[in-house]
C-alpha cells in the first residue's frame, strides 16, 4: 500500500553564494520511509534539508507539507511562507545556544511540537543517549560529542513522543558521534520508521545511508533516486506521549526570557552605556542652571540614556547566530519568527526606569513642583521608547541576516530613529514647561508621543515585512 | 568593451571640467544675492554645487530603488548591478549634499545641522543607507542571500523617505527659508540660473560617466569571476 507523502519539494531551484546548488529538483518523503541524501562535499545535501525545512529562499518551485488531510505551502518562489507542521530537525551545526541547559533544550524541542512531558520522561530520553547525568548543565559546558548527541536527540524526540506520523530532518547526524552513539542513532531511525514517521537524512556515512529505503544522490545540481538496502534493526525507544496544541511563538518567547535570565548579557550590555551616559551628562552639565535654558536640552539629556538602551544591539542576535540557532527557530516558527524576535528581544524593561533615574539625577536644580509633575508623567514618553526599542531590534535583526553581520555597520540604519526620539524630547519639553495636558493638538504631549510611536511602528513594519518577500 | 571605455573617459572629463567651471563661475561671476534677506549672502554660492549634487543623488537613489525592485522581482543580475551602482553613486553624491548643506547652514543659520530640514535629513538618511550598502557589499560574501538582504535594505531606505519627511515636517523648530529669492518681475536671476543649470548638466554628465565606468567594472569583474570558476573546476579534474 502506498504511504501518504509527509513533505515534498517540487521543481525547486536554489542558489547559495554565486552557485546554483539545485536546479528544478523534486523529492518527497512518505510515512514510514527512510530517505538518505548523498553526494560530494558542497553538492547541496544540506541545502535540500534546509529547503524541506523552509529556511532558505527558492528561485523556483515550492515546498509542501501534509498536515492531516491538508497541504501546507511552507515556502515557494513567490515569497509565500507558512510554518511547517510539527517536525524533528537537526542541523549540521547543532543549532543550540550555549546558555540553555540540556534538559531545557530538549523540553523546548518538544514543546514547539506541542509535546509537554514531565521531567521524568525528559530524563528517560536523555538517559537513552547517555546524557541524563548532564541534564541541568549548560550546553556551553558540554563536549562537542555530547552536544551533538543532544542535538540529534532533539531532532528525533518530537517524532518519538508523537503518535501522529512526523517528518524528521537530519543533516549529517553521525558527524561527531562515536561508534556506540551511531548504533543508537541507526536503531532509533529504524524504530521511528516502524512507527510510521518519515526520515530524511543528509549523510556521507555509508553505515547510516545503508539503513535507507531510498537514496537520493545529488550530482551537478540535480537529484537521482535509487532504491536503498534498508539494513539495520530497530531498537527499543521510549513510548509516545500525548500531544496538545502547540505555540512555537510562545516557546520562542519563553526561550528568549530564560536564556536572558540565566545570562543577562542583554540587560547589562544595555544598562552600562546608559548609566555612563547619565553620569557623563551629570558631570558635564551638573553646574549649569538647566532651568534657565531651553527645556529641550534638559529633555534630550533625560531621555538620551533611555534612547541608548533602546538602540543597543540585542543579545538575541548573537544567541541566534550561535551554531545556527536562528536557522532552527526560523524553520520551526516560520514567517512569524522575525516579528517575534524583534518584540521579545527588544529592551522592554529598561527604558522607563532608566528615564526615571536619569530625571532624578539631572533635575536636582529644577523646582520641586515641576519635578513632581514630570515624575508623574515621565512614563508617557518613556513608554513610547519601547516602540522605538522594538523598531531598533527589528533593524538589528534585518542586518543579522547577512552572513558576516558583525562586519556590517548596523548603526547607520538606526539614524531613522532619531526622529521619534526628537518627538519624545519635544513631548517631555512641553511637560517640563507647561505641565501635562491632555489636548489633542499637534503640540500636546500625547499626540507627539503617538506620532513617535507611529514612526517607530512604520520602521518596524518595514524592517519585518520587506525581508520576508 | 572598448566602445564603453571610449565613452567613459570623455563623459567623466567633460563632467569634471564643467563642475570646476561651475565652481569658478559661481564664486567669481554669478551676482550676489540680497544682503538684507540673508545672514550670510556670500555663502549662498555653495548652491551651485549643493543643488546639482542633490538632483543627481536623487537619480542615483532612484537607480538603487529600481534595482532593488528588479532584484526582488526577477533575481536578475542587471537588477543587482543597478543596486550596486545606485548605492555607490548615491553615497558619492549624497555625501556631496550632506557635506555642502551643513557648510551653508553653519554660515546662514549659525548651526551646521537642522533636524527639522526635510531635505537635508532625507538625504542624510539615504546616504547612511547607501554607505551601509557599500560597506556591506565589500565585507559580505557575494551570493543570493546577501543580495536579498541588501536589496531589502535598499528598499527599506527608500520607504524611509516618506517616514523621514513626515517626521521632519512634524519636528519643525527650524525650517529653512527659500534658498533662491525670486523677484516679482524676473524670477530667478538669469545669471544665477545659467550657472546653476551648467552645474546640473555638468554633474549629470559626470554621473553618466561614472555609471558607465561602474557598469564596465562590473562586467569585467563578472568575466574574471567566471574565469576563476572555470580554473577552479579545471584544477579539480
Amino acid at each position: 500500500m502506498a504511504q501518504s507523502i509527509l513533505a515534498q519539494v517540487s521543481d525547486i531551484s536554489v542558489q547559495r553564494g554565486v552557485n546554483n546548488v539545485l536546479e528544478r529538483a523534486s523529492a518527497s518523503v512518505s510515512q514510514g520511509e527512510i530517505v538518505a541524501v548523498i553526494g560530494e562535499n558542497g553538492s547541496g545535501k544540506s541545502t535540500l534539508i534546509e529547503s524541506f525545512a523552509g529556511i532558505i529562499p527558492l528561485r523556483e518551485g515550492k515546498v509542501e507539507w501534509t498536515h492531516g488531510s491538508e497541504k501546507i505551502v511552507v515556502r515557494d518562489s513567490e515569497g509565500r511562507r507558512n510554518p511547517p507542521p510539527p517536525m524533528g530537525l537537526t542541523l549540521q551545526n547543532n543549532a543550540i545556544c550555549g546558555d540553555e541547559t540540556v534538559s531545557e533544550r530538549l523540553s523546548v524541542a518538544l514543546s514547539v511540537s506541542g509535546i509537554a512531558i514531565e521531567n521524568q520522561r525528559i530524563s528517560e530520553l536523555l538517559n537513552c543517549w547517555g546524557i541524563g547525568h548532564r541534564s541541568s548543565e549548560r550546553i556551553s559546558n558540554l563536549s562537542g560529542g555530547l552536544a551533538r548527541r543532544l542535538a540529534i536527540l532533539c531532532g528525533l524526540a518530537p517524532a518519538v513522543m508523537s503518535e501522529i506520523p512526523r517528518l524528521v530532518l537530519l543533516d549529517e547526524p553521525s558527524e561527531g558521534l562515536d561508534e556506540s552513539s551511531t548504533k543508537i542513532l541507526k536503531g532509533w531511525i529504524k524504530a521511528l520508521s516502524g512507527r510510521g514517521h518519515g526520515i530524511l537524512i543528509a549523510t556521507h556515512d555509508q553505515e547510516i545511508s545503508s539503513c535507507a529505503d531510498r537514496i537520493i544522490t545529488i550530482a551537478k545540481n540535480s537529484l537521482q533516486t535509487s532504491t536503498g538496502t534498508s539494513n539495520g534493526d530497530p531498537i527499543d525507544i521510549p513510548s509516545s506521549g500525548s500531544t496538545s496544541r502547540r505555540n512555537p511563538v510562545a516557546s520562542l518567547v519563553r526561550w528568549s526570557f530564560k536564556t536572558e535570565i540565566r545570562n543577562p548579557v542583554d540587560s547589562v550590555g544595555r544598562a552600562t552605556p546608559a548609566i555612563v551616559a547619565i553620569l557623563l551628562s551629570y558631570a558635564l552639565v551638573g553646574n549649569i542652571d538647566l532651568e534657565s535654558h531651553d527645556s529641550n536640552l534638559l529633555a534630550a539629556l533625560v531621555l538620551a540614556p533611555g534612547f541608548i538602551v533602546s538602540v543597543s544591539s540585542p543579545a538575541i542576535v548573537s544567541r541566534l547566530e550561535e551554531s545556527d540557532s536562528g536557522l532552527w527557530w526560523n524553520a520551526i516558527v516560520g514567517p512569524m519568527a522575525r516579528p517575534a524576535y524583534s518584540i521579545t528581544a527588544a529592551s522592554i524593561f529598561l527604558p522607563i526606569p532608566v528615564s526615571y533615574v536619569s530625571w532624578m539625577i539631572m533635575s536636582t536644580a529644577i523646582d520641586s513642583e515641576t519635578s513632581m509633575e514630570v515624575l508623574k508623567w515621565l512614563w508617557v514618553p518613556s513608554l513610547a521608547l519601547l516602540d522605538l526599542a522594538i523598531a531598533s531590534t527589528a533593524l538589528h535583526i534585518m542586518v543579522a541576516d547577512l552572513s558576516r553581520s558583525s562586519a556590517a555597520p548596523a548603526s547607520l540604519l538606526l539614524v531613522v530613529l532619531v526622529w521619534p526620539f526628537l518627538e519624545l524630547t519635544e513631548a517631555l519639553s512641553f511637560i517640563i514647561d507647561n505641565g501635562m495636558t491632555f489636548g489633542m493638538s499637534i503640540d500636546d504631549p500625547i499626540p507627539t508621543c503617538l506620532i513617535a510611536s507611529l514612526i517607530s511602528a512604520l520602521v518596524w513594519l518595514t524592517a519585518v515585512i520587506i525581508p520576508e518577500y | 568593451m572598448r566602445d564603453v571605455s571610449h565613452a567613459v573617459v570623455p563623459l567623466i572629463t567633460v563632467g569634471i571640467i564643467g563642475t570646476i567651471v561651475t565652481a569658478i563661475l559661481g564664486f567669481f561671476w554669478a551676482p550676489a544675492v540680497d544682503s538684507n534677506s540673508w545672514n550670510a549672502p556670500e555663502a549662498y554660492r555653495i548652491i551651485y554645487w549643493h543643488v546639482p549634487f542633490a538632483w543627481v543623488s536623487f537619480l542615483a537613489f532612484a537607480i538603487l530603488f529600481l534595482g532593488s525592485i528588479f532584484w526582488y522581482a526577477k533575481r536578475s543580475d542587471f537588477g543587482w548591478v543597478m543596486v550596486t551602482i545606485g548605492s555607490e553613486m548615491g553615497l558619492l553624491f549624497g555625501l556631496g549634499v550632506v557635506i555642502s548643506g551643513p557648510i551653508w547652514g553653519a554660515a546662514e543659520w549659525g548651526v551646521p545641522w537642522d533636524w527639522g530640514d526635510v531635505r537635508l535629513n532625507t538625504y542624510a538618511l539615504l546616504t547612511a543607507v547607501a554607505l551601509f550598502l557599500v560597506m556591506s557589499m565589500r565585507s559580505q560574501p557575494d551570493g543570493e542571500e546577501t543580495r536579498d538582504t541588501l536589496a531589502a535594505i535598499g528598499l527599506f531606505g527608500f520607504i524611509l523617505v516618506p517616514i523621514t519627511a513626515m517626521a521632519t515636517t512634524i519636528w519643525r523648530n527650524r525650517h529653512p527659508g527659500v534658498i533662491i529669492i525670486e523677484t516679482e518681475e524676473t524670477g530667478m536671476d538669469s545669471e544665477i540660473r545659467l550657472v546653476l543649470f551648467l552645474g546640473a548638466i555638468s554633474l549629470m554628465v559626470l554621473f553618466a560617466g561614472l555609471v558607465s565606468l561602474n557598469y564596465e567594472l562590473h562586467s569585467l569583474r563578472k568575466q574574471i569571476s567566471d574565469k576563476e570558476s572555470k580554473i577552479d573546476e579545471e584544477s579539480m579534474q
